[in-house]
């Protein structure tokens, strides 16, 4: 059936999946086999209905669209796709490009639009970008969530010196806004440096500066 | 058919309105111009008889004043010479002082007249055709009877009294004097005249009518309107259908060109899916291969599968050319040719394409002696010599002067032959074997499509067509056909 998944089935599971979805069973096929030469798992789905309801949408990875697929265009797959917030790049493949093909899918959101007949090089080169982008802003994701986490186990206290840190202030100058004593100053950017694990200035600003902007 | 009969019915409708109309004003017309000479003769008539009245008076007056006679015997007085005179006096007769009128109707008159100081009639007898008027005066007074008939100066009578259709009388209190009976027809206009003679003494009407009948009506007149206005109105429809059929042929022609683009838009774009999808996976499968033996050690396994999926993809594809190729093939034209007339199909093709000729200042001219009938499908002959021309008048666009077309028909046994000479840039040398391949094109944005299609159909009726240069310059199309079997 697969003759590229079962091929590189010895991958790590965490290695990026490709899904390509194609109508035509030996499009499909020989691209698999392509993307698989360069060690990537690619997943085949002949129905754009199917892979819309059961991809896995955690995994890192890559979407290969075909334009023209009897019964649902590419385009529409790629405006639900990007309506339903999945993050994996498009490539859009098509055999007849037009202008206007080509503007509504990038204005749609896709990563990239090549013609077929597709040169390996450039497909291949384009799927690895893709997924480079889509690890780095899935771990920028990550940070920023874990940051959040850790924002808010600080207490409201450590919030008010965390802001007035941000903004500048040294120590004398926070308990004084404060109505606190420098030690006890002291004493809460110690723990919210524990909390935030963050160990200078310039880390804790880069970070957290965003947060606390909202308060 | 059906909507064909009732356009004309909407055409005879306008002919008989206008017709109806047309007539009407043209009747009015001759009705107005024959009360005009109705009134002329009535007035003429008036005024000769005023005159005559008048006469009569001045006689009288003439007599009371000489008092001619009145001394000898009544046989020898002279007044009684008048009726020799004047035909219209048929007697004088005179009262001398101290005697009485014999008639007392006279007597009467004479009363009548002393206290008006003028003549006055004494007795009107219209029946018999006379009257008598009285003038008194002194010593003697004097009466004249005259006769209404020759009253009237006949020849210088405007009318013919026996034939004219005018009724012309002389009225007096209930009495009247027939002077033409005139012709009284059946009809609908009636023109009437009276007035008064021109002296008080014989208070005469003259009364005149005229009845117009049916018959009279510039019938003929009226026909040859009505025949002309059909004849102008069949001018015109004739006209408005050629000018429709125009235009419609053309706008056919234009339509024909615009669906062909679309068909092969179609194909176009239906072909390159098709063959875009085994190429691609012919494409992917062999880079494939290549890398996968690239691998250290190679995969040959695998590889070799890529490549056995690339021969079987580059198969379909082979299969979708076959597949478009048995698609498109146009069917035997051979079988369906039929006898044409040559020069018939060259006019009808410069008819259609009169706008286009006429834009780029093109005056085609059309050499043909005798008349040449070949084989061929008029549709694929139409065709051909329609994308021959328009080529001609492409070409002709681009030199600025003397642009000439002209097209020839003749026959060279057993061909027949038409051949679109033009005097435009002519063909390159190195262009000119290459001219009937399908997509070359020497034009910005032509499919190349043209030409080979002509000889294409060209060769399926049995013929040929061939390009040349023309001396001096410019290019010579010559399409030849088989001459038809009974041709001379």
């Amino acid at each position: 059936m697969n003759p590229a998944n079962a091929h590189h089935a010895g991958h790590a599971p965490l290695s990026p999946l490709i899904h390509l979805i194609d109508d035509d069973a030996a499009v499909r096929d020989s691209l698999a086999l392509l993307i698989g030469t360069v060690g990537l798992r690619v997943q085949a789905w002949p129905d754009p209905q199917a892979f819309i309801e059961r991809f896995d949408r955690q995994g890192i990875g890559a979407i290969v669209l075909d334009v023209r697929m009897p019964g649902i265009s590419g385009l529409t797959v790629l405006e639900t796709l990007v309506a339903q917030g999945v993050d994996q790049p498009v490539i859009m493949l098509t055999g007849h490009g037009t202008v206007e093909m080509c503007r509504r899918a990038f204005k749609a959101g896709a990563a990239e639009f090549l013609e077929k007949p597709v040169n390996d090089e450039q497909l291949l080169e384009a799927l690895q970008n893709a997924v480079r982008l889509h690890v780095r802003s899935r771990e920028r994701h990550q940070a920023d969530r874990d940051a959040r986490e850790r924002y808010a186990q600080l207490s409201e206290r450590e919030r008010e010196v965390l802001g007035l840190i941000v903004a500048g202030l040294t120590n004398k100058e926070i308990g004084r806004a404060l109505g606190l004593s420098p030690r006890t100053v002291e004493t809460h950017r110690a723990n919210l440096f524990g909390k935030l694990e963050v160990d200078s200035l310039a880390r804790l600003i880069r970070h957290y500066a965003a947060l606390t902007d909202g308060g | 058919m059906v909507r064909q009969w009732t356009l004309v019915r909407w055409w005879i409708a306008a002919w008989a309105v206008l017709a109806l109309g047309g007539g009407a004003v043209l009747a009015r017309i001759e009705l107005a111009q024959m009360r005009e000479a109705f009134e002329t003769n009535a007035r003429i008539m008036h005024r000769l008889l005023s005159q005559r009245v008048v006469q009569h008076d001045a006689i009288l007056a003439t007599l009371a004043l000489l008092q001619p006679g009145a001394e000898g015997p009544a046989e020898a007085a002279p007044e009684q010479r008048l009726p020799a005179l004047y035909p219209q006096i048929l007697a004088v007769q005179r009262r001398d002082r101290d005697t009485e009128w014999a008639d007392p109707a006279l007597a009467a008159a004479e009363r009548e007249s002393r206290q008006l100081r003028r003549a006055t009639l004494a007795g009107v007898d219209f029946a018999a055709g006379r009257y008598r008027l009285v003038l008194a005066a002194q010593p003697a007074s004097f009466a004249l009877t005259i006769d209404v008939r020759a009253m009237v100066p006949w020849a210088e009578w405007p009318l013919d009294p026996a034939t004219s259709p005018v009724r012309a009388t002389l009225e007096q209190s209930g009495q009247a004097f027939v002077l033409q009976p005139g012709q009284v027809a059946p009809g609908n206009w009636t023109f009437e005249f009276r007035k008064h003679l021109a002296a008080d003494s014989q208070p005469f009407d003259v009364v005149a009518s005229r009845t117009v009948g049916w018959d009279e009506l510039p019938w003929g007149r009226l026909l040859l309107g009505a025949t002309a206005l059909a004849a102008a109105l069949a001018w015109l429809r004739h006209g408005l259908r050629q000018r429709a059929a125009h235009a419609r042929a053309e706008e056919l022609l234009r339509l024909g060109q615009v669906a062909r683009l679309n068909t092969l838009g179609e194909l176009a774009a239906g072909m390159a899916h098709e063959l875009n999808q085994p190429l691609t996976a012919v494409m992917a499968s062999t880079q494939a291969a290549r890398r996968l033996l690239a691998d250290d050690p190679p995969e040959l396994d695998t590889a070799r599968g890529a490549i056995d999926q690339a021969v079987e993809q580059a198969r379909r594809a082979a299969d979708v050319v076959g597949r478009l190729r048995r698609a498109v093939e146009r069917p035997d034209l051979s079988g369906q040719t039929q006898v044409v007339d040559l020069a018939d199909a060259v006019r009808r093709a410069l008819y259609l394409l009169e706008p286009e000729c006429q834009r780029r200042g093109v005056t085609p001219v059309v050499e043909a002696a005798t008349p040449v009938t070949v084989m061929a499908e008029p549709v694929a002959l139409d065709q051909i010599i329609h994308n021959l021309l328009m080529n001609a008048l492409q070409a002709l666009e681009q030199s600025p002067a003397q642009r000439a077309l002209t097209v020839r028909v003749d026959r060279q046994a057993p061909w027949g032959r038409i051949q679109v000479i033009d005097s435009g840039p002519g063909i390159a040398p190195d262009a000119l074997p290459r001219i009937f391949e399908p997509f070359f094109s020497t034009r910005a944005g032509g499919l190349g499509l043209g030409l080979s299609l002509c000889e294409t159909l060209a060769l399926h009726m049995g013929g040929a067509l061939a390009a040349g240069a023309n001396e001096p310059r410019g290019a010579v199309f010559t399409l030849t056909l088989p001459l038809s079997p009974d041709a001379p």
